[in-house]
């Protein structure tokens, strides 16, 4: 499917903003109060949907007119625009995306065109799709691999590298012991939380054993 | 990408450009002299008086001259000059904001903030940058005396603070090495019109494996770059063209801390302390590629024109022979990335340093707090497109060199958390190393953004007659 690529899925979804004359506060501009208030970084409601790799909120008012000789256009509508690139299929995502975060999915599509509320997930699912643009192509800017692999794949990555700093140049034997300590580490080490700080410090590297290293993390 | 418009000419008005901009003068000692300007109408007089002096790219057909004259200015210094108001809006906006204010873009941040900088760039008063050069330091003393006088008479500007640099004394004689051993100043690339001692290597990359002149354009304002654009600058044309944007960083070195660590990790290199010193940058100290000579240096290849910029990471994509982040790689992929090394033709800058304090040699005490570094200067038309891109990018972060986000080895700002990482083989005597527990083997002490105008703007700014219409 061309929505995918690899395990990753590249959503694209257009909703039309509400217009209405009468509302206090306008819905475009309701929208983009409550999307002000969003954290950016690990806090965002979007990391407690861990297969997110990445999620995007915006809202479009119009096309913008750039002089003669283009024509003066508008669209019939403002439109949310929903981009998430995440693990898995679009069913489950948008399933999840309902039950772990309601408030924030309420917060925005309560200001747009058909949405049907979260009581029936199956119909918030369906509405989600018949807004969705598909493609034939799209880039992923993430490898084949999902959220908690690659966060899995830079703790390893900077853990090894640690191990080589500390061990490199010590006889074989002793290089094996501490590779075996250093690997039975990895190996019960907790996963990652996205944006989680000191990927690299796995309990093989807690303090008092590095010494010897200077000014490691 | 268009080669028509760049090659339509094949020569530039070299009386026209300040010769600092056109190449690198080699003289044995220098002074930056920094100007505060204090009265607009007789600081436009003193740099009027001054124009005539100035050095231009024009040939040395009688000879090198004892000493030369090159003048640039920040901003600020633009604005103290009273530029109108309808120029000085059409600068782009990195100039108009000046270094300092790009730190975050930059990461000068931590030990390289602006509040460790040297006391003249606390304030914005260094507004004019006079960049003398001379054959010897007697000859330097002499013209700056006479610079002096002519500032102090002028009664519109004062010096507020100079800057001495020359090269380091090496087995008795002035060579191109830096504080930490290694010979500098390789790879400056080669622009259509320049005419230079032109070298294989330099350049842009061609299909075919040679080496062509980049775009006059990534050089000097009011010629096309390698996009076949005009690169941005100010108004009115004739204020911009054949003028270009330097950068001035002063780069403290911890001499101490970089030998210290060279010698602690070497005792666990199996390559050995020189080997160990060619993988941190990608040259050996003596200058040579260590990409054309993995295992030892070669001094008649280091000092083969015809060879010693000549070569591509194309075939050691695995950083077997030079490591992937090594300093000279990061920050001169040549076709590291691919494409041919078409993703780098516009991220090309012109490096005109020179080394400032005493060289202690190797093996006598040294200590990371006396004064010695290296006077960064680069040149470009675009400071945000290449330089601080190559900065930020490049140095700071080490995504498109596949090194994630380790910073450059050499130059980076790893505040003691830094980590490189040096690719081997299975020979025993180039195994893959990691070095962890990077400090900052350099320091940032100061610096800012400045235009270097033509000859011909020059004189419209000492005439205050620069007319934006």
């Amino acid at each position: 499917m061309a929505n995918q690529s690899g395990s990753v899925y590249g959503l694209t979804v257009l909703s039309p903003v509400l217009d209405d004359p009468e509302a206090e506060v306008s819905h475009n501009v309701a929208i983009r109060k409550y999307l002000s208030t969003l954290p950016r970084d690990e806090s965002s409601p979007f990391s407690k949907v861990s297969s997110t790799h990445m999620a995007r909120l915006v809202v479009m008012e119009d096309v913008v007119f750039v002089g003669h000789p283009a024509h003066e256009e508008h669209l019939k509508s403002q439109y949310l625009v929903f981009e998430s690139n995440f693990d898995g299929d679009l069913d489950t995502y948008l399933t999840r995306m309902a039950q772990e975060i309601p408030d924030a999915v309420e917060s925005v599509w309560s200001h747009c065109v058909g949405y049907p509320g979260l009581k029936n997930v199956r119909a918030f699912v369906a509405y989600i799709k018949r807004c969705q643009l598909t493609t034939t192509f799209y880039f992923a800017d993430v490898n084949n691999k999902t959220v908690q692999q690659t966060l899995r794949a830079l703790q390893i990555q900077s853990g090894l590298a640690r191990f080589i700093e500390l061990n490199q140049g010590k006889p074989p034997s002793e290089i094996q012991s501490a590779f075996a300590e250093f690997w039975n580490s990895v190996e019960t080490a907790s996963p990652l939380a996205p944006g989680a700080k000191g990927v690299g410090e796995l309990p093989c590297f807690a303090a008092g054993r590095a010494a010897g290293s200077e000014g490691g993390d | 990408m268009s080669k028509t418009a760049a090659s339509s000419f094949s020569r530039l008005d070299e009386t026209d450009i300040q010769g600092f901009v056109l190449r690198g003068y080699t003289f044995p000692v220098a002074r930056y002299l920094f100007l505060e300007i204090t009265d607009a109408d007789k600081a436009q007089r003193l740099i009027g008086s001054l124009i005539d002096q100035i050095t231009t790219g024009e040939h040395w057909d009688q000879g090198k001259p004892d000493s030369t004259l090159n003048i640039a200015f920040t901003y600020k210094g633009l604005t103290k000059l009273d530029l109108p108001d309808a120029t000085l809006l059409s600068f782009p906006v990195e100039f108009f904001q000046g270094m300092k204010a790009r730190a975050g873009i930059l990461c000068d941040t931590g030990k390289n903030a602006s509040e460790h900088w040297d006391p003249i760039w606390h304030e914005e008063r260094a507004h004019v940058w006079l960049g003398v050069y001379a054959q010897s330091f007697e000859i330097l003393l002499s013209r700056c005396a006479t610079l002096q006088q002519a500032i102090d008479s002028s009664g519109g500007a004062r010096v507020i603070g100079a800057q001495d640099a020359g090269a380091i004394v090496f087995n008795g004689k002035p060579s191109s090495k830096e504080h930490f051993g290694y010979t500098d100043g390789f790879g400056n690339p080669d622009f259509l019109g320049v005419d230079r001692d032109t070298q294989p290597g330099q350049g842009k990359l061609m299909p075919d494996g040679t080496w062509a002149p980049l775009a006059t354009g990534e050089l000097l304002l009011g010629y096309a770059d390698e996009a076949g654009e005009l690169p941005v600058a100010p108004v009115p044309h004739i204020l911009a063209n054949n003028g270009t944007f330097m950068v001035y960083r002063k780069l403290h070195q911890n001499v101490k801390t970089f030998r210290d660590y060279l010698e602690e990790k070497s005792k666990i290199y199996p390559g050995g302390k020189e080997k160990l010193a060619a993988k941190f940058i990608g040259r050996w100290r003596d200058g040579t590629p260590i990409e054309l000579s993995p295992d030892r240096d070669d001094h008649n290849l280091a000092r083969d024109k015809q060879r010693n910029v000549a070569f591509t990471y194309g075939g050691d994509l695995d950083g077997k022979r030079c490591p992937v982040g090594a300093h000279i790689r990061r920050t001169n992929p040549r076709d590291a990335f691919g494409f041919n090394g078409g993703l780098i033709n516009r991220r090309r800058i012109t490096r005109r340093g020179l080394p400032y304090g005493t060289y202690v040699p190797e093996g006598e005490p040294v200590t990371d707090d006396a004064e010695h570094g290296i006077i960064f200067m680069a040149l470009n038309a675009s400071l945000f497109r290449q330089f601080e891109f190559v900065q930020q990018q490049w140095i700071e972060y080490g995504n498109d060199a596949h090194q994630g986000n380790d910073k450059d080895m050499l130059i980076g700002n790893h505040g003691g958390r830094g980590r490189y990482m040096i690719q081997g083989t299975d020979d025993a005597l180039n195994p893959p190393f990691m070095c962890g527990g990077l400090p900052n083997f350099v320091e940032l002490r100061g610096g800012d953004y400045f235009f270097v105008p033509s000859i011909t703007a020059l004189r419209l700014i000492a005439a205050g007659a620069v007319d934006p219409r």
